[in-house]
């Protein structure tokens, strides 16, 4: 009975192929690890010791042994507790964020680089090559 | 002045301080339920001590009170007069107790201890609790006549606390 | 009595920073050497004024007297001796208390390295110090208030349990506290930089040695609370991206970053700006990192409950930063660049690198730790943004950083040939190859962890190359280098570790009774009993096992479930054995002692015992490096070099200034 009302709840047919043994449990352990546990601070359910993470850890691995994907189990639990559950964001900014940060942090990088190595114009000092003058400079510098 | 470092500093300064600012105003603790405004997911389970099976459409047409607890939750021990003597005081309002993860024996001898004046049913793996998004116990949902949950409260309630809640219920 | 001296000592600290901040600050305007004098009296006071109220507070701890507010709120008669010491920094206000002795300690010792040089700088320096040392005094006068008078009462119910659990809780915290507040000193010193407009060479040793110093404790604080994680919280891990664990992350990436962008700094004259930068920032992610874990705005395991001091710290954050943008757009373009890179492919190119990937961390922890609350402050939608993400973004930039280590070494400084990069860039190769072959055989197929193994490998070499340079007489001259390569080997190993522990465990859960019996790995497990143990602030119950290898015993674990009265949910206590190669972990998921059933998680975590070492071996360096190079005399460097007759036509460029 509780089973037929949990497809109700899950609103589709399981869309994957159902698993056993050990590829069941790595698989409850992987999927367990993108939910967060309700109770605890921040921690996934895969690794929380308090009953409802074990409960929803148990679900997830029956859930996973009649073959529900990892896409439908954590829509499931989305439904209950909200976007709050989720570890892993659904919101694309901010996957985007470094990798704009980087592109643009990369730019200002190879700019400065190239800035760095072109002679130097402002110079109020004598340009000197004499090796040990220039040191004296670096120096007496305070 | 370097404008550039003016602007990105000054942009980033605000911005802090906004998500920040904001921040303050609320508990983080405080999840709120996805399940507000819809109907409450369906249910199917054995009472205690009678052994009857009640399902959630048994509740329609009067607004409901469903408390998730169980017997090894302090604070539950708390809350359990406030909602025992708020049942036997509001006959037109039906109380629901659902304790899951614990055995029979112990809640038996909870209620034959404590009282009681409302079915409480046996969620063996947790699973209606999974359903409803329950973190900790104790839970407690608001459901009006046609039963779409209108509110959610997260640990132990007040008789204030109650009746304020299911004051939405009633509407 | 002791409440009103207490409060009396604090209150002078406020007025005293206060005043001595404005007496700098003149000072340092008016170039005038009287008032920089007085300015150091006034830092000195301060620090005097803290010690005092600290010694204050602890005999007020000591001596029970519960009548002030502190110690009515941590204090217990019931407690060993060095628990209520202790329970100096295990609450609130205390460790407020402690951050200004902290403070206090650190800007007397500053003054003093500094008191007969840099008279340029050190007015503004010093002013900047004492301004940060009167919003921590007024912290502690006015919303954290460890002396306040309260009714007397008998007894007091001691500081929180889980405290006092650990010997690693007991050291964290003041190794936190020393590398945060420690950020403080090199924000002065680039605050009185820019104030001047100018960041001469010699000023670049305070700046870094003032650095390196709370980088030490901070780098060692870290992975106290990692390694605390993972011996008291029970799932195995030791670092789970919680916020607060973020916010104690945050200022190292950028002070790791500082000190490399100050080597080239030192070498070409040019970064001047960006370096002060990265400083300043550093000291602010302190200011973050204590809004963050004080305000009870974010959700975490270490969360205080929501107080008035959240919004005091909002306020001085907001100032500071605003300050700090101010002085740097004002400023930042007066330091100019006296040098110039001779091509981008070089060493120093690399450091530019380096800290585009360090900022770049910075940028993804900030952004992660503090996204869900801008998403529910301007969406009203809760979400969560857990280890999935941080994982996901910052194991490649950790893995591009170990290649860094490798290959930024390995390349020469200045003008690099074609045929020397590629030459010197080949040879570590082979080393690498080595590694990552024995990672493989050793059963690693995480492309990740083999790719890690293979810069690992890579680094390593050049590091040890690099390392021996010079023979031994590197330990005598030449420190700085050599303690930053054993800094560079402790991170290898660091690097290498994290990436074999995380992704080559055994993990398997087991439901036993009594007597029966796991494998796990090389290890039987054996269920003994399960036993209650009552103890005066909890309840526990303790499951004994019975761990043997190959039939002879190894040792006996015992994971625990306590019960507090205060909490909801039951707390798990793992226990570990630790070897050299792995270690063994044993975490209670349920137990029954009526049944005498439990069901326990076993854990085989491969080399995360080399983390803790290797973290240690970075504080060894990071020490070697700090020790300073005899140099009384500015030009006693210059030894070396034999003076040429054009030294004799008057060059005007030699005048000091």
């Amino acid at each position: 009975m509780i089973l037929l009302l949990l497809t109700v709840a899950l609103n589709a047919p399981p869309q994957g192929t159902p698993l056993s043994g050990p590829a069941l449990e790595q698989r409850t352990y992987e999927v367990a690890s993108l939910l967060r546990c309700p109770v605890c601070q921040g921690m996934s359910v895969a690794d929380s010791p308090s009953t409802v993470a074990l409960d929803m850890k148990q679900q997830v691995r029956e859930l996973l042994a009649r073959g529900y994907t990892q896409e439908q189990i954590l829509a499931y639990f989305e439904q209950s507790y909200g976007q709050f559950v989720l570890l892993k964001p659904r919101n694309r900014l901010i996957w985007i964020l470094p990798i704009l940060i980087l592109v643009a942090g990369a730019i200002v990088v190879v700019t400065t680089a190239k800035k760095l190595s072109q002679p130097s114009t402002t110079d109020d000092r004598q340009p000197t090559t004499d090796a040990y003058i220039s040191r004296v400079r670096e120096l007496v510098d305070k | 002045m370097n404008r550039t470092v003016l602007v990105v500093g000054v942009a980033i300064t605000l911005a802090l301080f906004a998500i920040l600012f904001v921040g303050l105003g609320r508990d983080p603790a405080a999840i709120r339920s996805p399940l507000v405004g819809k109907p409450a997911p369906p249910f199917a389970l054995k009472a205690v001590g009678t052994g009857q099976t009640i399902d959630l459409a048994s509740l329609r047409g009067k607004p409901a009170i469903i408390n998730f607890w169980a017997t090894w939750c302090v604070p539950c021990y708390q809350e359990h007069p406030v909602l025992v003597e708020n049942a036997r005081m509001l006959p037109g309002v039906q109380f629901v107790g659902v304790v899951f993860n614990d055995t029979e024996d112990k809640i038996n001898a909870f209620l034959r201890e404590r009282g009681s004046s409302y079915p409480t049913l046996l969620d063996e793996q947790g699973k209606t609790a999974i359903a409803y998004g329950v973190g900790g116990v104790p839970e407690t949902y608001f459901l009006n006549r046609d039963g779409v949950i209108v509110a959610k409260f997260a640990g132990p309630m007040s008789t204030e606390i109650l009746q304020s809640n299911l004051a939405k219920a009633m509407q | 009595m002791t409440a009103a001296l207490g409060r009396f000592l604090i209150l002078a600290s406020v007025f005293v920073s206060a005043a001595g901040s404005i007496v700098a600050f003149a000072a340092g305007k008016k170039h005038s050497p009287e008032g920089l004098m007085f300015a150091r009296r006034f830092a000195y006071a301060f620090a005097a004024l803290m010690v005092v109220a600290t010694g204050v507070m602890e005999y007020a701890l000591l001596r029970h007297d519960f009548s002030v507010g502190y110690v009515a709120h941590v204090g217990s008669r019931e407690v060993p001796t060095w628990v209520t010491i202790v329970s100096l920094w295990s609450s609130l206000e205390g460790s407020i208390l402690f951050w200004g002795l902290v403070l206090g300690l650190y800007i007397a010792g500053a003054t003093w390295l500094t008191r007969n040089q840099y008279v340029d700088y050190m007015p503004f320096a010093i002013g900047t110090w004492l301004a940060c040392a009167t919003f921590f005094s007024y912290l502690i006068a006015a919303p954290a208030n460890p002396f306040l008078t309260v009714p007397a009462q008998p007894d007091g119910p001691g500081p929180n349990p889980l405290l006092q659990n650990h010997l690693l809780m007991i050291i964290h915290p003041p190794f936190l506290y020393l590398g945060y507040v420690g950020m403080t000193i090199p924000f002065g010193l680039a605050c009185a930089a820019l104030m001047r407009g100018r960041l001469g060479h010699a000023f670049l040793r305070p700046l870094r040695a003032s650095l390196l110093l709370p980088w030490i404790f901070l780098t060692i604080a870290i992975m106290l609370g990692g390694w605390w994680a993972y011996e008291v919280l029970g799932w195995g891990g030791y670092w789970a991206w919680d916020p607060v664990e973020n916010a104690s992350l945050l200022p190292w990436l950028t002070a790791t970053a500082a000190l490399h962008s100050a080597i080239v700094m030192e070498r070409r004259g040019v970064l001047k700006g960006w370096t002060v930068t990265l400083v300043q920032g550093s000291f602010l992610l302190t200011i973050l990192g204590t809004f963050m874990t004080r305000s009870g705005v974010f959700n975490s395991v270490h969360s205080f409950t929501q107080s008035s001091i959240g919004p005091t710290i909002l306020v001085f954050l907001t100032a500071t930063l605003l300050f700090s943008v101010v002085l740097l757009a004002l400023r930042i373009n007066t330091l100019e660049a006296e040098g110039k890179l001779e091509s981008p492919v070089s060493r120093e190119g690399m450091f530019l690198v380096n800290n585009l990937l360090f900022v770049l961390l910075t940028f993804t922890v900030l952004i992660g730790t503090v996204f869900p609350l801008a998403v529910e402050a301007f969406k009203g939608r809760q979400m969560s943004v857990g280890r999935p993400y941080f994982d996901s973004m910052v194991v490649p930039v950790g893995t591009a950083l170990l290649f860094l280590i490798g290959v930024g070494p390995a390349l020469p400084w200045g003008r690099v040939t074609r045929k020397q990069a590629i030459r010197s860039l080949l040879m570590p190769l082979a080393s690498g190859t080595v590694v990552a072959l024995i990672g493989y055989i050793a059963g690693a197929r995480n492309p990740w962890t083999i790719l890690t193994l293979l810069f690992g490998g890579y680094a390593a070499w050049v590091t040890v190359v690099e390392m021996s340079r010079g023979g031994t007489r590197v330990l005598r001259r030449g420190r700085r280098r050599f303690g930053g390569y054993v800094v560079h080997a402790g991170a290898v190993i660091v690097l290498v570790s994290i990436a074999v522990s995380s992704t080559m465990r055994t993990s398997t859960e087991v439901r036993l009774t009594r007597g029966q019996a796991a494998k796990i790995g090389p290890y039987t497990v054996t269920f003994l009993a399960a036993e209650e143990r009552t103890e005066p602030h909890r309840q526990s119950t303790v499951a004994r096992f019975a761990v043997t290898s190959n039939g002879k015993p190894v040792t006996t674990l015992e994971p625990r479930m306590n019960f507090y009265p205060t909490m909801r949910e039951p707390i798990g206590t793992p226990d570990v054995h630790s070897t050299i190669t792995r270690d063994l972990y044993l975490s209670i998921m349920n137990i029954d002692p009526n049944s005498q059933t439990v069901s326990v998680m076993m854990l085989i975590t491969p080399m995360v015992s080399w983390i803790w070492i290797a973290v240690f071996l970075m504080g060894v360096g990071g020490l070697i490096a700090l020790i300073p190079a005899r140099s009384v005399v500015i030009l006693s460097e210059a030894k070396d070099l034999r003076m040429p007759s054009s030294l004799a036509t008057g060059d005007p460029s030699l005048r000091s200034g």
